[in-house]
């Protein structure tokens, strides 16, 4: 006999064979590993069924599939962003675009259904070009920059991505500086303000600092200072307009009610803040309320009549900061009157 | 007018033997000294046995009629104690410009610095452009070193009109022997828990093409010298095919530095790893708009090549005719300093 007649023969013997099937050790039988690689279809044409029997039950939406395949999105996203390895580019700033888009789907949900954020004059955004958003800062963590960052990729006729500025002290935090970075931000610094703007980016800045961010529930909607009117120097320097936001309801989310200095002095932090839930419930204190959010930008303030001189002017700087704030202040107040009640 | 006579001092690292290897056939007469044997035989180079740390080193310049002096005798990756490194950069540096100060023939000094000297830490900008090397920051070691080292210099280039002073801030290097090659070469990766900083490379080609071009060219100052982009950590790691691994605690570093050098070897001194915490990105714009040059490669082709050159097999040059001659006077060297003892 010359040629081998069975399959497990031919398989044996030719070169091929060893390519397509390389040895392996444990395996799981066929069908289970079928069923393995089927389930997640499985799952999501269970969770359909059981979508269309509840609806035709109550008469309403209760599992909404649309929601449900934001979630799959999402993780099918991950698997394909894990997929990548190395061969992927960030900018100088560190800034991987893809990965923060992935983000964005969960954050969107968050805007839509958690916080039900009402947006206006988002319009004022430039589709192109640089830009300028100074906004009032509140809540003790930065959520207010997340839905600003949120409001113009969601809502945007042009999606763009906000590169906002952050606190140093927080890019020192393990874990936290890495998501920063990598998500866009750069530090709170003017070198880093100009070169961002001179690429052409939206920068968003909240000259209140860390003032806005640790005051006491009871001072609530009230501007704090607005730093050294550093912000609007710049935006003199590059000749970006200046776009103020009045953001209300993140005020709300996490209502500090103490601020422990010595612990955060401990820690390195700028605050360590007491609410009514943290540190009390641990974890779960730190589940922002859902609170109603209401987000509104005011028509671009130009600087492009002024000379680049104009920045070492510290009277012009400080009377167009003061503007700026009463601009974000009046807003605030108007879309305060607007909001039924916190949580309404 | 082109430089005649050129010293090159640390020319047996490998650096300044490739840089002594290009300016080879350039000039007329050069010179390189170091405390160690060279590396590779040049015909066309004398050497001498000189250390920087030496007072001899300014005769030198001065007898030998100089007129370029090239200092690569500065230690930033070393394995060696603080001590002999501070030794090396300072007082090298020092008795370097006692050589090349009035009644010498100097006219042309250029300076390797680092990277290095600007630290890394949280609170700083995003870009380090050249005016941003000052004290007020927290400084390790080395880093206090160079600032130590470029203050001197400064002060001469401020006293000495007639020398065209050039100080190079090269990045930090990838090559087969630096410790940050070694790093993240390794099969599993510990990195600092948290952090995934952006690392800022030079080619080991584009360090010699600078100083080849500050030698013939006439820019003078400070300039910082790196590769365009960034590559993430874990981007390295993965090109390296390594695996990540987040294990050390991102506060306390010295434990883990120690940590390291007990358990598994690793030398990593304090800059390196506030490097490898925060990261570091130079702004190279006055480079480029003085030498009219950048580095031909990027931070991440600096990466791909040192994964390349990993993966190719290492084949031994042929030996060229002086290596014969470079091994003979060695064991010549040898045997003379044996009948001395």
């Amino acid at each position: 006999m010359i040629a081998e007649t069975t399959r497990q023969e031919r398989r044996r013997t030719s070169k091929k064979a060893e390519i397509v099937s390389p040895p392996q050790g444990f395996r799981l039988p066929k069908p289970l590993r079928r069923l393995r690689r089927r389930a997640p279809m499985y799952a999501l044409q269970a969770i359909s069924e059981l979508s269309t029997r509840m609806r035709d039950l109550t008469g309403r939406e209760v599992i909404d599939m649309n929601r449900i395949m934001e979630v799959v999105q999402f993780m099918y996203q991950q698997r394909e962003l894990a997929r990548r390895g190395p061969n992927y580019s960030v900018d100088d700033f560190g800034f991987d675009p893809e990965w923060t888009e992935s983000f964005l789907t969960i954050f969107k949900a968050v805007y839509r259904d958690y916080w039900r954020v009402e947006t206006k004059g988002v319009e004022h955004v430039p589709a192109s070009g640089r830009a300028l958003l100074v906004a009032n800062h509140a809540g003790v963590l930065p959520w207010d920059g997340t839905m600003i960052k949120t409001a113009v990729f969601a809502e945007h006729p042009r999606p763009r991505h906000v590169r906002a500025l952050v606190a140093s002290q927080f890019m020192g935090m393990p874990a936290l500086s890495w998501f920063l970075r990598r998500t866009g931000q750069a530090v709170g610094h003017p070198d880093d303000t100009r070169r961002l703007l001179e690429r052409d980016e939206l920068v968003l800045v909240f000259p209140e600092g860390t003032r806005g961010t640790g005051k006491r529930f009871k001072d609530r909607y009230r501007l704090r200072r607005f730093g050294r009117g550093g912000f609007v120097a710049t935006a003199i320097r590059t000749q970006a307009p200046i776009i103020p936001i009045s953001v209300v309801g993140s005020e709300e989310i996490y209502p500090m009610i103490a601020d422990l200095r010595p612990v955060a002095r401990m820690f390195g932090m700028p605050y360590f803040p007491i609410t009514p839930f943290w540190p009390l419930l641990g974890p779960l204190g730190m589940i922002p309320l859902p609170s109603k959010w209401r987000i509104q930008f005011h028509a671009p303030v130009e600087v492009a009549h002024l000379a680049p001189q104009a920045a070492e002017d510290q009277h012009l700087v400080m009377a167009m900061a003061d503007s700026v704030r009463d601009v974000i202040q009046r807003g605030i107040y108007d879309n305060l009157k607007l909001r039924r009640g916190v949580f309404l | 007018m082109p430089p005649q006579r050129i010293l090159i001092t640390g020319v047996s690292n490998p650096l300044g033997a490739a840089v002594a290897r290009r300016l080879a056939p350039q000039v007329p007469f050069l010179f390189g000294c170091d405390v160690s044997d060279p590396i590779s035989a040049l015909e066309e180079m004398d050497f001498v046995h000189a250390d920087t740390r030496l007072s001899v080193i300014g005769k030198l310049v001065r007898q030998l009629h100089i007129d370029t002096v090239v200092h690569l005798a500065v230690m930033v990756d070393s394995p060696r104690d603080e001590r002999s490194i501070h030794e090396t950069d300072v007082i090298g540096m020092m008795n370097v410009l006692v050589g090349c100060a009035a009644p010498s023939q100097v006219r042309k000094l250029v300076v390797k610095s680092s990277q290095a000297i600007y630290g890394a830490g949280p609170s700083d900008p995003s870009f380090y452009s050249e005016e941003l090397a000052n004290w007020d920051r927290y400084a390790s070691g080395v880093t206090r070193d160079l600032l130590e080292m470029e203050q001197l210099v400064s002060e001469f280039a401020l006293r000495t009109e007639a020398c065209g002073v050039t100080v190079l801030r090269l990045g930090y290097r990838v090559s087969d022997d630096t410790s940050l090659a070694k790093y993240i070469s390794l099969p599993i990766v510990p990195t600092f828990a948290g952090f995934d900083p952006r690392l800022q490379l030079l080619h080991e080609d584009d360090a010699v093409e600078v100083i080849v071009r500050s030698v013939v060219g006439d820019q003078a100052g400070v300039f910082n010298v790196a590769g365009d982009g960034v590559v993430l950590l874990s981007q390295a790691i993965g090109i390296m095919g390594g695996r990540n691994a987040p294990i050390l605690p991102p506060y306390g570093k010295w434990l883990s530095r120690m940590g390291l050098k007990m358990l598994g070897g690793i030398d990593m001194p304090a800059h390196l790893a506030d490097f490898l915490a925060y990261g570091s990105v130079m702004d190279c714009s006055r480079l480029v708009a003085q030498y009219g040059w950048k580095p031909a490669f990027s931070s991440r082709q600096a990466m791909d090549a040192l994964a390349r050159g990993r993966q190719m097999e290492q084949i031994e040059p042929p030996s060229p005719p002086q290596e014969y001659e470079l091994q003979v006077y060695l064991q010549q060297r040898r045997r003379r300093a044996r009948l001395l003892n």
